[in-house]
C-alpha cells in the first residue's frame, strides 16, 4: 500500500514528523517499509523556466537539436536536445548546470558531439514528475515567466511510503487505519473525521430512489446498503484528488470511479457505483445460478460458479461481490443517476472468488482482509459528501439498508499478570492501560484483570494473546529481556536418519566425493529415463510453474550425471559426485514412498590426463560403497541381495540391482548406460551407486555392541574349487560352500569364514562351465584344530557340493 | 698359516667384487664359511696343531674370520639395497603433485545446516523430520491457516494430483498433497506425536511455486524450531536467538524483534540482523527469520493444551544464512553445482 505523507497528515498532525522518522517507526509496528519515493517535484533551485527561441538541425548528428534557449537572465543560452516535440516559442523546464537530475546526474556544461551545451532541456519523467508525453515537458499553455524556479509552478514534493501490509492488518490498507498506528506509536492526537452527510438510514426503497427494491439472499453478504444520487455530472475530478490518486498508484479516470477509489484509499472500504439506468428493477445479492455468466469491465467474460456470491438486477448478474463490477452496468460519460453500494462481504468467499476468476483487485485484496463493518456506512457517506461537492449530484434520500454489520466491537478478559507471564517480565498494569488507551482500545479493571474493548476495525484482536502482541507492539520489543539457555533434556536425541545423512555425507566427503545438490522437481524425460513410462505418471505435479520442473525426482543420479556433464564442459575437472536427499518411488500397492537416497558417481577415468595412471573406479568399487552405506545405516551388507540391472539408468550387464526386501532398501550400482552418459557429453564410462532408505529403515536405535569372546587358537584352512555351469550366480555357490562348511564343522567346531579367491572359465574348462574357489576358515574354540579334522570337515564339504546338479570338484 | 690366511681375505675381498644377487652372494658365503669352505677348513687344522701354536693361530684366524664377516655383511647390505631399488623402482620427484583426486567437500548447505543445527543443540534442540509431501491439514490447516485465510495468499503453492498417494502421509481427509511450503509440518508431526517437554529443530526441503531468479528458488531450506514447555515465554525466545546470532556472525552482531504475522504464532516477529562483518551488506538491519509465541490455535489442533503449556518458534532460510555467511550473491550458485563453486567451501 501506497502512503502519501501529505495524504497521511490530514487524519494526524504530522509537523515535526519527517517521512524518514515514519520509516523508521512504522516497521518496528509491523508495517514494513520498502521504500520511500518523492512523488512531485523534488527541490531543485537550479530548474527553471525558459523559452526556446530558434532551433537548428545538429551538424553532426541527425537526432539532435541545437537549440538557443532564454531563460530569462539577458544572454540566449545554446543546449543541445534530443527531443523532438517542440516548436519555436515553446516554454519548457531547464536544468542549469550544476543541477542534480532525481537520479543522481549533474548536469555540466559539455559538448554533445562536438557542439556546446550549456544546460538541459527536462521532460516529465527527467524531473521525477513520472511518466508523461514523449519529449520535453512543455509549460506554453501555463504561461510561466522567464527565469521561473519550477519548484514556483509545482506543490511542495510529497513523500510516498510503500508499506507491505501484513493479512492480518486489513486495517491498514487505508489511510485512516496507518494514521491510527502512527498516532498511537508516536503518542499524537487522530484529527476527526469530517463528514456532512447525514447517518440515517432507511430500511426500504422510497419513490424517490432509482431501485425498486434492494436485498441479499447470499449467506456471504450479511451487510449490503445503497443509495441514489441522481443528475450526477461526470467529468474530470480536481487536482487534488487526481494527485492523491496518482501519489497512491491509482490512475485517475473520472470523478465518479475517482471518489469510489479516494474513500477506498482514504478508509479502506472499497464501495460500487452503478449506473442506475441500466439497472433493472433492483439489486439483489445472491449465489450465481447454473450458466450465468459476467463480462468483467477489464473486458473478462466469466463463467460464474454456481453458488458464489454476486450482486445482480432482476435479470442477471452485475457485479462479482466484492471484486469487479460488469461492464454492463458500470459508469460511462453519459451517466447520470448512480447507484452507490456499501457492503460487507465474507472475506473469504471473495477470496476463493476472486482467485478462482483470476484477478485481484484493490477491492478483493481489502474484503478478503475483512473490512471493519462499522466503517460502510462511514464510507458511503463520506462519498456522498464528494459526489455533492465535485459531481453536483444531489442524494436522494438515506441509504437503503439490508442486514447489520456482521460484527461489533469485541470486549477480551485480560486475565491479571498475563501479559507479564507471556512476556518472562513483569509489567506494570499502568504501562498496560496506557498502552491499549493510546491504541484507542476501551480498558477498564475487572475482578480478575482488565476488560479491554477492541474497535471492530481491529478483527485480528480477540483474545487475550493478541493483546500481548499489541501490548509489545507499543511497549517496544527491545524491552523484552533475554533469558538464559536453559539445560538439555536428557533421553532426546536427533533423528537417526538426520544423523545417518551427516555421517554418510562425511564419508563420502573423505572418500574424495564433492556433494552436489540439484531440484526435486525435474522433467518429464528424466523420469521416463529413471521409471519408464508409468512413474512419469505417477510423479507428475499438479500444477507445475514451467515444463522444466514438471516431476518430482525418483533418483539422485541424473542429476548427478549432468553435474559431471557441466563441469566436464567448464573443464573444471571433476571426479566424484555425490548427493544426499529424498526422491520418491512409486510403490506395488499404487502409493508412493519417500525414501533418503544416498547417490554417488564418478567418472571410471580421471577425466583429465596425469603424469602417473592409476587403476580405474569400477562397478566393484561402487559396490563397496554400498555395502558400506548400508552398514553405516545399521543394515547388515549380509542382508543384502544383488541382482543383475538390465535397463533404465544402467548398463547391461555392468550393474546390479540391490535390495534388501525385510527393510525395503533399493538400490543399485556399477557403470551407467552407456549411450546416455555420452549424449551427456561424457567421454568414457561413468560408474555410479544409489541407495535408497525408507524412513522406517531408520526406525530403531542402533544396536549397542556387545563383546563376544574369541579363540585365541590359531584357525584350519582349506581351498575348495567348485566348477559349475556358467549360468549359476556367484552367490549361489557362495551360500552352498557356506552351508557344506558350516554343516562339515559339527558341533564340534565352527565355520568361522569363506571367501571367493578366484574365479575362472577359458582354457582347460569344459565349454559352458567357470570354476569358483574359496578359501573355508574353521576354528576350535578352546583348542588348536588337527589336520585329520580339517581333511574330514573338507570330506564333507567335497561330497556335498558334489551333490549339486552339474556341479564337480576342480582336483 | 699366516700367510694363507692373508691370501684367503684378499681371494674373499676380490671375489666379493663379483657377487650381485643374493644367490651369488650364498654360493660365495658357502665357499669360506660353509662346512667345505677355506675359513672353515683352516679352522678345522687348529686340531693339528700344538698347544703352544694355538693361541697364536686362534688370533690370527679371528682377525681372518672377522674380515670375512665385515664383507659378508657389506655383501648383505649391498643386495639389500639392489633388491629393495628393485622392488621400489626409481627415486620419486617429492615435487611432482599427486595424480589422485582432492579431498571431496560438504556442499555448503550441509556446512551451514550442520553449524545451524550444531548451535541449536547446544540449546538442548534436537533433530526432527518429517515427509516433503505433506497433506494440506498439516502444512496449513493445522498451523491455523484455513483455506480460505489471505496468509494462504503469502506463499504459491505446489499440489500433488488426486490420485496421487503418498505412503508418509496419508491423508486425513479429503484434503490435498501438497510439496509442504515450510518445514512447519514437522512442528505439527512432533506435537501430535510427543509429549511436552521438547525442543527440536526441524531442518529440510521446502518448495514454493516460484520463478527461479537470483533470490528465489523452486525449492529452498528451511531450519525451523519449536520449544513447547510450560512457561515458555517470549523473553525464552529472545535468549535463544541471541545466542543463535552471537554464535553464527559472532559476539557483534545485532538482532531487533520486528513485529509482523504468522497465522501459527502470536505474537509474531520478524528478527532482524545487523552485524559490522557481513561485507556489503554489513550494519544494516537483514530480515533472517520469522518466529514468535506458538498460538494457542495451533497448540490445540495439536492436541495439546494451550492452558497448561506454551512455546516458541522460529524458522530460518538456510540458503540466506549460508549468502551471508559466504558472501554469496545468487541463490542459484547452491544448485548449479558448477565445482569452481562447491569446491570453495572444501
Amino acid at each position: 500500500m501506497k502512503v502519501s505523507f501529505q495524504a497521511l497528515s490530514r487524519h494526524v498532525e504530522l509537523s515535526g514528523v519527517t517521512p524518514e522518522r515514519l520509516a523508521e517507526v512504522l516497521p518496528m509496528l509491523g508495517l514494513e517499509v520498502e521504500s520511500i519515493q518523492t512523488f512531485g517535484l523534488a527541490p531543485m533551485p537550479l530548474v527553471v523556466v525558459g523559452e526556446i527561441l530558434s532551433f537548428e538541425k545538429h551538424p553532426k548528428a541527425d537526432r539532435l537539436s541545437v537549440c538557443q534557449v532564454d531563460v530569462g537572465d539577458g544572454k540566449p543560452r545554446q543546449i543541445v536536445c534530443g527531443a523532438k516535440n517542440f516548436k519555436a516559442n515553446d516554454r519548457v523546464p531547464v536544468a542549469l548546470p550544476g543541477t542534480v537530475m532525481p537520479g543522481g546526474f549533474e548536469i555540466k556544461v559539455s559538448k554533445l558531439r562536438e557542439v556546446d551545451s550549456m544546460g538541459m532541456m527536462c521532460s516529465s519523467e527527467e524531473l521525477g514528475l513520472g511518466k508523461g508525453e514523449d519529449g520535453l515537458l512543455i509549460l506554453t499553455p501555463q504561461k510561466p515567466a522567464l527565469g521561473t524556479p519550477l519548484n514556483k509552478l509545482y506543490g511542495a514534493p510529497d513523500a510516498v511510503l510503500e508499506i507491505s501490509v501484513t493479512p492480518n492488518r486489513g486495517d491498514c490498507l487505508g489511510l485512516r487505519g496507518v494514521a491510527r498506528e502512527v498516532a498511537a506509536a508516536l503518542g499524537l492526537e487522530l484529527k476527526p473525521l469530517k463528514i456532512k452527510t447525514a447517518a440515517d438510514l432507511a430500511a426500504a426503497p422510497s419513490a424517490k430512489d432509482a431501485f425498486k427494491f434492494v436485498r441479499s439472499t447470499s449467506e456471504f453478504c450479511p451487510y449490503y446498503t445503497l443509495r441514489t444520487l441522481r443528475n450526477v455530472k461526470v467529468g474530470p475530478s480536481p487536482d487534488w484528488m487526481r494527485r492523491d490518486l496518482e501519489a497512491a498508484g491509482l490512475r485517475p479516470i473520472n470523478n465518479v470511479v475517482d471518489i469510489t477509489n479516494w474513500v477506498l484509499i482514504e478508509l479502506g472500504q472499497p464501495l460500487h457505483a452503478f449506473d442506475a439506468k441500466k439497472v433493472r428493477e433492483g439489486i439483489e445479492v445472491r449465489a450465481a445460478k447454473v450458466g450465468e455468466t459476467l463480462t468483467l469491465l477489464d473486458g473478462k467474460k466469466i463463467n460464474l460458479e454456481v453458488g458464489s456470491c454476486i450482486v445482480a438486477d432482476a435479470e442477471r448478474a452485475l457485479v462479482l461481490a466484492g471484486v469487479m463490477g460488469g461492464v454492463e452496468s458500470g459508469v460511462t460519460a453519459e451517466t447520470t443517476d448512480i447507484l452507490l453500494e456499501a457492503a460487507w462481504f465474507r472475506p473469504g468467499e471473495v477470496r476463493r472468488v476472486a482467485r478462482r476468476a483470476g484477478v485481484s483487485t484493490d477491492s478483493s485484496h481489502r474484503f478478503a482482509r475483512d473490512v471493519d463493518p462499522a466503517g460502510v456506512e462511514l464510507a458511503s457517506r463520506l462519498a456522498t459528501d464528494l459526489f455533492i461537492e465535485l459531481a453536483g449530484a444531489q442524494e436522494v434520500g438515506p441509504a437503503v439498508v439490508v442486514g447489520k454489520p456482521p460484527r461489533a466491537d469485541v470486549t477480551i478478559e485480560l486475565p491479571a499478570g498475563f501479559i507479564s507471564a507471556k512476556l518472562g517480565a513483569v509489567i506494570d498494569d499502568k504501562q498496560v492501560e496506557a498502552i491499549f488507551t493510546r491504541l484507542g482500545f476501551k480498558v477498564s479493571s475487572s475482578a480478575k484483570g482488565f476488560s479491554v474493548v477492541v474497535p471492530s476495525y481491529r478483527s485480528d484482536v480477540t483474545r487475550p494473546i493478541d493483546l500481548v502482541e499489541e501490548f509489545i507492539r507499543l511497549h517496544g520489543s527491545e524491552k523484552i529481556p533475554a533469558s538464559r539457555p536453559v539445560a538439555p533434556l536428557p533421553g532426546d536425541s536427533d533423528t537417526r536418519s538426520s544423523t545417518f545423512t551427516h555421517e554418510a555425507a562425511l564419508r563420502l566427503a573423505g572418500a574424495g566425493f564433492t556433494e552436489c545438490c540439484h531440484y526435486t522437481l525435474r522433467d518429464a524425460s528424466e523420469i521416463e529415463r529413471t521409471l519408464g513410462a508409468s512413474g512419469v505418471t505417477q510423479l507428475a505435479l499438479e500444477n507445475p510453474l514451467t515444463a522444466e520442473q514438471s516431476h518430482i525426482r525418483a533418483s539422485l543420479i541424473p542429476g548427478l550425471a549432468s553435474a559431471l556433464a557441466l563441469n566436464v564442459s567448464v573443464h573444471a575437472n571433476p571426479r566424484g559426485l555425490f548427493e544426499i536427499g529424498v526422491v520418491f518411488r512409486p510403490q506395488a500397492d499404487g502409493s508412493v514412498r519417500e525414501f533418503l537416497s544416498v547417490a554417488l558417481l564418478t567418472s571410471a577415468e580421471p577425466v583429465v590426463r596425469s603424469w602417473k595412471s592409476r587403476e580405474a573406479f569400477d562397478a566393484l568399487r561402487a559396490q563397496r560403497f554400498v555395502s558400506d552405506l548400508t552398514s553405516l545405516a545399521g543394515i547388515a551388507s549380509s542382508r543384502l541381495s544383488f541382482t543383475a540391472a538390465e535397463s533404465g539408468l544402467w548398463q547391461e550387464g555392468h550393474a546390479s540391482l540391490l535390495a534388501d526386501r525385510g527393510r525395503s532398501v533399493e538400490g543399485g550400482c556399477g557403470i551407467l548406460d552407456l549411450r546416455w552418459t555420452r549424449q551427456l557429453g561424457i567421454k568414457g564410462s561413468v560408474v555410479a551407486a544409489e541407495v535408497f532408505f525408507p524412513r522406517a529403515a531408520f526406525g530403531e536405535a542402533l544396536r549397542t555392541p556387545r563383546f563376544e569372546a574369541f579363540s585365541s587358537f590359531p584357525p584350519a584352512t582349506r581351498d575348495v574349487a567348485v566348477i559349475v555351469p556358467s549360468g549359476v550366480v556367484a552367490s549361489e555357490v557362495h551360500s552352498r560352500v557356506q552351508q557344506a562348511a558350516a554343516k562339515a564343522a559339527g558341533k564340534d567346531f565352527a565355520l568361522e569364514a569363506i571367501h571367493c579367491f578366484d574365479v575362472f572359465s577359458g582354457p582347460g574348462m569344459a565349454e559352458g562351465t567357470k570354476s569358483l574357489a574359496f578359501e573355508i576358515r574353521w576354528r576350535h574354540e578352546s583348542r588348536t584344530l588337527t589336520d585329520e579334522e580339517a581333511n574330514r570337515a573338507m570330506g564333507v564339504v567335497i561330497a556335498t557340493l558334489e551333490k549339486g546338479a552339474g556341479w564337480t570338484i576342480r582336483k | 698359516m699366516q700367510t694363507q690366511l692373508a691370501q684367503l681375505v684378499a681371494t674373499a675381498t676380490q671375489e666379493a667384487a663379483a657377487v650381485s644377487t643374493r644367490a651369488e652372494m650364498e654360493a660365495y658365503k658357502a665357499r669360506i664359511v660353509g662346512p667345505n669352505g677355506s675359513l672353515t677348513a683352516v679352522m678345522k687344522s687348529m686340531a693339528t696343531l700344538s698347544k703352544e701354536e694355538r693361541p697364536v693361530v686362534g688370533k690370527l684366524i679371528n682377525e681372518a674370520k672377522k674380515a670375512v664377516e665385515e664383507i659378508l655383511a657389506a655383501l648383505q647390505q649391498k643386495i639389500e639395497n639392489s633388491e629393495i631399488g628393485a622392488a621400489l623402482g626409481a627415486a620419486v620427484d617429492p615435487t611432482l603433485t599427486s595424480p589422485d583426486a582432492a579431498a571431496g567437500s560438504l556442499h555448503p548447505l550441509t556446512r551451514t545446516r550442520e553449524r545451524i543445527l550444531t548451535t541449536f543443540r547446544k540449546l538442548g534442540f534436537t533433530v526432527a523430520e518429517g515427509p516433503e509431501i505433506e497433506t494440506e491439514w498439516h502444512c496449513f490447516d493445522a498451523l491455523n491457516t484455513p483455506p480460505d485465510h489471505p496468509a494462504r495468499d503469502m506463499q504459491d503453492t505446489l499440489y500433488m494430483p488426486k490420485s496421487f498417494r503418498s505412503a508418509d502421509a496419508p491423508r486425513r481427509g479429503e484434503e490435498a498433497l501438497v510439496l509442504r511450503t515450510h518445514t512447519s509440518s514437522v512442528q505439527v508431526r512432533t506435537m501430535l506425536t510427543r509429549k511436552p517437554p521438547f525442543r527440536i529443530v526441524a531442518p529440510g526441503r521446502c518448495f514454493r511455486r516460484d520463478a527461479v531468479d537470483a533470490t528465489h528458488s523452486a525449492n529452498f531450506h528451511q531450519v525451523e524450531g519449536l520449544w513447547i514447555d510450560k512457561n515458555v515465554t517470549l523473553a525464552d525466545l529472545r535468549g535463544v536467538l541471541d545466542f543463535f546470532v552471537k554464535e553464527t556472525f559472532g559476539a557483534d552482531a545485532e538482532i531487533r524483534l520486528r513485529p509482523s504475522f504468522f497465522p501459527f504464532t502470536e505474537p509474531s516477529f520478524e528478527m532482524d540482523l545487523r552485524s559490522p562483518n557481513l561485507g556489503r551488506l554489513s550494519n544494516r538491519w537483514l530480515e533472517i527469520m520469522g518466529c514468535g509465541l506458538v498460538d494457542p490455535k495451533v497448540l490445540e489442533l495439536c492436541e495439546i493444551d494451550s492452558k497448561e503449556y506454551s512455546g516458541l518458534a522460529f524458522g530460518l532460510g538456510l540458503e540466506r544464512i549460508a549468502m551471508l555467511i559466504h558472501g554469496i550473491d545468487d541463490i542459484r550458485h547452491f544448485y548449479n553445482n558448477d565445482l569452481r563453486f562447491l569446491r570453495q567451501f572444501a
